[in-house]
């Protein structure tokens, strides 16, 4: 069976282990985490991840900056993206779909909703 | 004259006599009657050949009837099994169906379940895992705001003469609406009073700083010692659910004393009890 992994990029530890938790529960799927997005890029560049989950509001580097970072990676220009985010309004995310992410969910977020999100663009049953 | 001669000398002479000729007439009568009767037979005989061959034909048509019959019986007998197996089938499709759905039912059910607890499970966590008032401070913050999803929100806690509620925390409250609530005549300080949480079912999304969504005492020990309020939530967010209830409970039981420990540490300089504060546990 395929292996998958999944970078995390989240400053709140809280949400973070949550992230965590709630991916634990994919099989298969091997999770990495990132504070912000300057550590997430770091980690991209060494190695390389099926899915990225990001949270939209970080310090250093937020997001969607982070977004159209990945989508100019030739590595991880095709790796799908679920932006986290505070923010309900449609503008914030047709600006995140815009950029490039492929789904977004927004706070305060259910594991289910995480894992379904992640397991569609994985493509795993 | 000469024949009636001839014939009467040869009367005398050749012709039988009376009975004789009455013998043979009656002779030749029933010769003919057997000979009438033998063709009567020979016809009867080729009548009832020929009705035989017909009955034949009839037999053998009726056979093969028959037997196209019995296996017309056949395939309906077989085609009774075969529906009788196929309502069997369908009912068992139908029970392994029900059963599925009743097990995809349960699966979310214990999914969810699971949701619930690793939020109370991270939310514990994280009250915890500081012992500095500034970061149990922002933890509480922070499960209000990512578990909850609290847009304002403001934490008191009672004041030594025990009348009045001051804010040590809040979010997205206007400066000057942040002052002492009084513990009598408000709404925040009645929870405060009775000691019970106060969750409006209305939508929270919508609440206002007079009249919020939702009121948390915070106790230690049974005493309660401030209360949590959260004036709105995100737009997104119109309901309470259950997890909301568990987390409010969890907050209103350890938030106070993950305060108070903080605090306690603090005033003891950071340093860890010793060793004699245990042993006189009497456990």
């Amino acid at each position: 069976m395929a292996e998958y992994s999944c970078l995390i990029v989240e400053d709140s530890p809280m949400m973070r282990q949550l992230l965590v938790f709630a991916l634990a529960r994919v099989r298969n799927l091997r999770v990495t985490e990132a504070d912000d997005g300057v550590d997430g890029l770091r980690k991209l560049a060494s190695a390389r991840y099926d899915i990225i989950v990001t949270d939209i509001n970080m310090p250093i580097m937020d997001g969607l900056k982070l977004v159209k970072r990945v989508r100019s990676d030739p590595v991880h220009k095709d790796t799908p993206i679920v932006i986290i985010t505070t923010e309900g309004s449609q503008e914030d995310r047709q600006r995140a779909l815009q950029l490039g992410a492929n789904a977004y969910i927004t706070k305060p977020i259910q594991a289910p909703q995480v894992i379904a999100t992640v397991k569609e663009l994985l493509k795993i049953e | 004259m000469t024949t009636e001669k001839r014939s009467s000398s040869s009367s005398q002479s050749d012709a039988p006599g009376a009975d004789l000729k009455s013998e043979r007439d009656e002779f030749l009568k029933k010769f003919s009657r057997g000979s009438q009767l033998t063709e009567e037979f020979i016809k009867d005989h080729e009548r009832l050949q020929a009705r035989l061959q017909d009955l034949e034909t009839e037999n053998a048509g009726l056979r093969a009837k028959v037997g196209a019959d019995q296996a017309v019986r056949e395939l309906l007998l077989k085609i009774d099994t075969l529906e009788s197996e196929k309502s069997e089938l369908v009912s068992r499709y139908r029970q392994a169906e029900a059963a599925t759905s009743e097990f995809t039912a349960r699966v979310q059910e214990v999914e969810s379940e699971f949701a619930n607890l690793a939020n109370l499970f991270v939310a514990s966590n994280q009250l915890h895992s500081s012992l500095s008032a500034r970061g149990v401070t922002r933890r509480i913050k922070e499960v209000l705001a990512q578990l909850v999803g609290a847009e304002r929100y403001a934490v008191y806690l009672v004041n030594p003469e025990g009348e009045e509620l001051v804010p040590i925390a809040s979010e997205g409250v206007p400066g000057n609406n942040l002052l002492p609530i009084r513990i009598n005549g408000s709404r925040i300080g009645e929870v405060h009073k009775s000691g019970v949480a106060r969750v409006a079912e209305s939508d929270p999304s919508l609440g206002t700083l007079e009249d919020p969504p939702a009121v948390i005492p915070l106790s230690v020990d049974d005493r309660v010692v401030g209360t949590i309020a959260i004036f709105s939530t995100l737009a997104q967010k119109n309901k309470f659910d259950t997890v909301d209830f568990e987390l409010f409970k969890l907050l209103g039981q350890h938030a106070a004393q993950a305060l108070v420990a903080a605090s306690l540490f603090a005033q003891a300089e950071r340093k860890l009890p010793g060793l004699e504060a245990f042993l006189d546990l009497s456990v």
